[in-house]
């Protein structure tokens, strides 16, 4: 029975396996192989995967070196990132907390969390002009809604038999606060961190395409004004790869984090 | 004063606060030499459904971004549902598009567009395909989930009363998956509410999108406020529609009330 | 009283059989586990059988056996002299946790089953308000069951398990998760339902004066793996007394037999 059930398993991981491969062949096969598409309307795998390699060291055509536009992102999206997410939890805490300000700032928030991170782009190159600072600002307002909506609901959802226990040992508001809501809050807030780091990269890279000289989002783009599809997808690749590397390990941090405040 | 007042009391006293600050930081101190004050931006607002922005109304604008994002919005959600049902019903489809969805998914939709630029042109096309994957994704991951967390008791009583494999599926897997779908829709909206607006400022001479990016251009931050605050109230009527949608059809879950 | 052409039983055959039935489960770390051993059970037609063990173990998995659920691992479990293959309508369930459909109303989840096995509309419209009636829902026919309190959630399950028009009854502890009072009005409604409309009902419970107040006769199963350890015949009137002399004497004879040991 168990052995059965292996078999079955690898079977279906032979054939995501079988499916990749095909996939590949197929992109390979449109390309280089049968020369249907040309090299600026889809490049080969293997083009992908040579530009990929040259892109570390080589600065054309962009002027920078892959690992100079990823730094370039990741300073930007993590420096905004944090500021975000130090404003943010805060916030989202204190909203949460107090009746009487959830009441009178939850409009406002409703409405500012409906407008896309990119929007805010225009209006700070207009205030503080194209260049680190405009991106960061709006990286940072992007992360903090995140960082907000996620603090808030958890410590909305803190079991009110939790908070009973804390008063009948006559803990005191902010003793309930800061030793029973926030720790219950906790899984809540990294989720937050998660999503807050999502739209930040993506943000980032949106605010890269549209206002600046350097970054993975401006790679991308530069690529595409002289149809190096390839650098273009070797970019789409890494902004993929960053984000989720970034964001697993956010969860690693979480995972371990939360389980030895429980224990 | 009930609780429902009270909310409306002290969200009105909230609004009303927050339009004060931005009015006094405009008026009083150097920010109002290059931000509007609140009665300006929202003038401009009002204005714009009679006096066009560039060639259109303002009416135009947004319906142009909506109609751009609802065409591929509903090409992909429901294409997202099929396909999120195929391969939670079936696990040789899931063994062979999975592989697919978990690689492509966390390029973030935006990152499409230069490519989409190449491939498209600079027509509806592009922002069509956009919008298309930031929900299709989304929509056949969360329809896949919502197969795969069917009730396994519920699965029996419908078996113990006589319920056929086909019977099964539309009786119990469906509506298990509803809520699923939904909350899927729901991400999916907002995110292709973001991209629309993203792709229409990277190029586009219309839309909501464009109203920010050529405000930007021009040196016009009342324009780009304006171009907000419209992207604002769009999106919160979409969210609040898509919704009340959602608590008609699921009146019976818990979320859905 | 309805009379299905299939329900003709001849007397002395047993509606459902147990034959020297063995249950192993494979559990990961303990390895192969026996819940069932050589039970042999006859149940009789229109019986109240009240299966009754302490702890956790074997008495559900005997139910999912009679359901179809789980297939014995050696001997046979036979229903109208037939073998059980899998789950069927002329065996109907009432679950521990009612496991009713949440997004259908109560009148949807008592017609479900006369629907999916084709029963035309008005038909079977009638017979689930005829059934819904019966367990004193009226009023309730257009509510969802998240709206309704345990108790009333396990009479849909009842209602819904009757409107099938099934051969025999099983009831896997469904007042397990009602509080006291509710529990014995339940019981209360359960002997008023089956006498107005007899069917084999078998129950499973861990409570003896839940077994001694509902049953014709109880089966007393010993711990893991379970099988019958004794058997008693109640021939008490009802309604039944919780105080009654005889009341006291059999639940205090049962209790002597359980194996207390968890």
């Amino acid at each position: 029975m168990k052995d059965k059930k292996k078999v079955r398993i690898n079977k279906y991981l032979f054939l995501s396996v079988f499916s990749i491969c095909v996939g590949i062949f197929i992109w390979w096969l449109v390309t280089d192989g049968l020369g249907i598409f040309r090299s600026n309307a889809l490049p080969s795998p293997v083009k992908v995967a040579e530009s990929f390699v040259k892109k570390w060291y080589e600065t054309k055509p962009d002027g920078a070196t892959l690992l100079q536009h990823l730094g370039a992102s990741l300073q930007v999206a993590l420096g905004g990132y944090v500021i975000g997410a130090v404003v943010g939890i805060p916030l989202g805490i204190f909203m949460a907390w107090n009746d009487k300000v959830d009441m009178c700032v939850r409009p406002v928030f409703d409405l500012v969390r409906t407008i896309p991170g990119i929007a805010w782009t225009s209006v700070m190159v207009t205030l503080v002009g194209i260049g680190f600072m405009s991106k960061a600002l709006v990286i940072f307002i992007s992360a903090m809604v995140a960082m907000v909506i996620n603090s808030y609901s958890g410590i909305k959802q803190t079991k009110t038999v939790h908070l009973w226990v804390g008063q009948t040992f006559g803990a005191s508001n902010w003793e309930l606060l800061t030793k029973v809501a926030i720790p219950s809050a906790l899984p809540m807030i990294f989720t937050g961190l998660d999503v807050a780091l999502g739209s930040a990269w993506t943000t980032l890279v949106a605010a890269e395409l549209l206002a600046s000289t350097k970054g993975l989002g401006f790679m991308i783009q530069q690529a595409r004004g002289i149809f190096r599809l390839d650098i273009v997808i070797v970019g789409m690749i890494v902004i993929a790869v960053t984000g989720a590397i970034l964001s697993s390990v956010i969860q690693f941090i979480g995972r371990k984090l939360i389980k030895g405040g429980r224990s | 004063m009930g609780e429902k007042q009270k909310r409306v009391f002290f969200g009105a006293i909230g609004i009303f606060v927050f339009l004060c600050i931005w009015y006094v930081a405009t008026a009083l101190t150097a920010l109002g030499t290059v931000m509007p004050d609140p009665i300006t931006v929202f003038t401009g607002f009002f204005t714009a459904f009679v006096e066009p922005i560039g060639t259109h109304s303002m009416t135009m604008h947004i319906l142009i971004s909506l109609r751009r994002m609802l065409v591929p919005y509903i090409a992909g959600g429901v294409l997202g549902v099929l396909v999120g049902i195929l391969m939670g019903w079936y696990r040789v489809a899931d063994a062979i598009l999975m592989p697919y969805i978990q690689m492509i998914r966390p390029i973030p939709p935006i990152a499409w567009i230069p490519l989409s630029i190449v491939w498209f042109g600079f027509s509806e096309g592009s922002k069509y395909f956009l919008i298309f994957l930031a929900c299709f994704f989304t929509i056949a991951l969360t329809t896949y989930n919502g197969v795969h967390s069917v009730d396994e008791t519920l699965v029996r009583a419908a078996r113990m009363l006589g319920a056929k494999d086909n019977q099964l599926f539309t009786s119990i897997v469906l509506p298990t998956t509803v809520p699923y779908i939904f909350s899927g829709l729901q991400v999916a909206l907002g995110s292709a509410w973001a991209t629309i607006v993203a792709a229409e400022m990277i190029r586009s001479s219309e839309g909501v999108g464009w109203l920010i990016i050529s405000g930007q251009e021009t040196g016009d931050m009342t324009q780009i406020m304006v171009g907000i605050v419209a992207i604002a109230l769009t999106g919160l009527l979409i969210t609040s529609i898509m919704r009340g949608v959602e608590s008609k059809l699921c009146a019976w879950t818990v979320r859905g009330k | 009283m309805r009379m299905d052409s299939e329900r003709q039983v001849v007397p002395e055959e047993a509606l459902i059989e147990f034959r020297g039935v063995d249950k192993y489960f494979d559990k990961p770390q303990e390895g192969r586990y026996q819940v069932v051993g050589d039970l042999n059970i006859k149940v009789r037609e229109n019986e109240f059988l009240v299966l009754f063990g302490p702890g956790q173990c074997g008495k559900s998995t005997i139910l999912n056996m009679i359901a179809g659920f789980e297939l014995p691992s050696s001997g046979a479990v036979l229903c109208q002299g037939k073998p059980v293959e899998g789950p069927g309508p002329d065996r109907g369930m009432v679950f521990q946790n009612t496991a009713l459909f949440p997004w259908l109303t109560v009148m949807g989840n008592v017609e479900y089953g006369p629907k999916v096995r084709g029963v035309k509309k008005e038909e079977r419209r009638k017979r689930a308000q005829h059934y819904i009636d019966l367990v004193g829902l009226q009023g309730f026919e257009n509510s969802f069951p998240v709206k309704l309190s345990g108790g009333m959630q396990q009479r849909v399950g009842i209602a819904r398990a009757y409107c099938n028009e099934p051969l025999v009854m099983l009831l896997d502890e469904p007042f397990g998760h009602l509080d006291a009072q509710t529990r014995y009005l339940m019981q209360d409604e359960l002997t008023r339902i089956w006498q107005a409309e007899k069917r084999t009902v078998i129950f499973v419970t861990n409570n003896i004066e839940e077994a001694v107040y509902l049953a014709d006769r109880i089966l007393v199963l010993r711990n893991c793996p379970t099988g019958v350890k004794a058997e008693y015949e109640i021939n008490l009137p009802r309604p039944r007394n919780y105080t009654d002399p005889e009341f006291l004497r059999l639940r205090r004879e049962i209790d002597a037999v359980v194996d207390h040991t968890l």
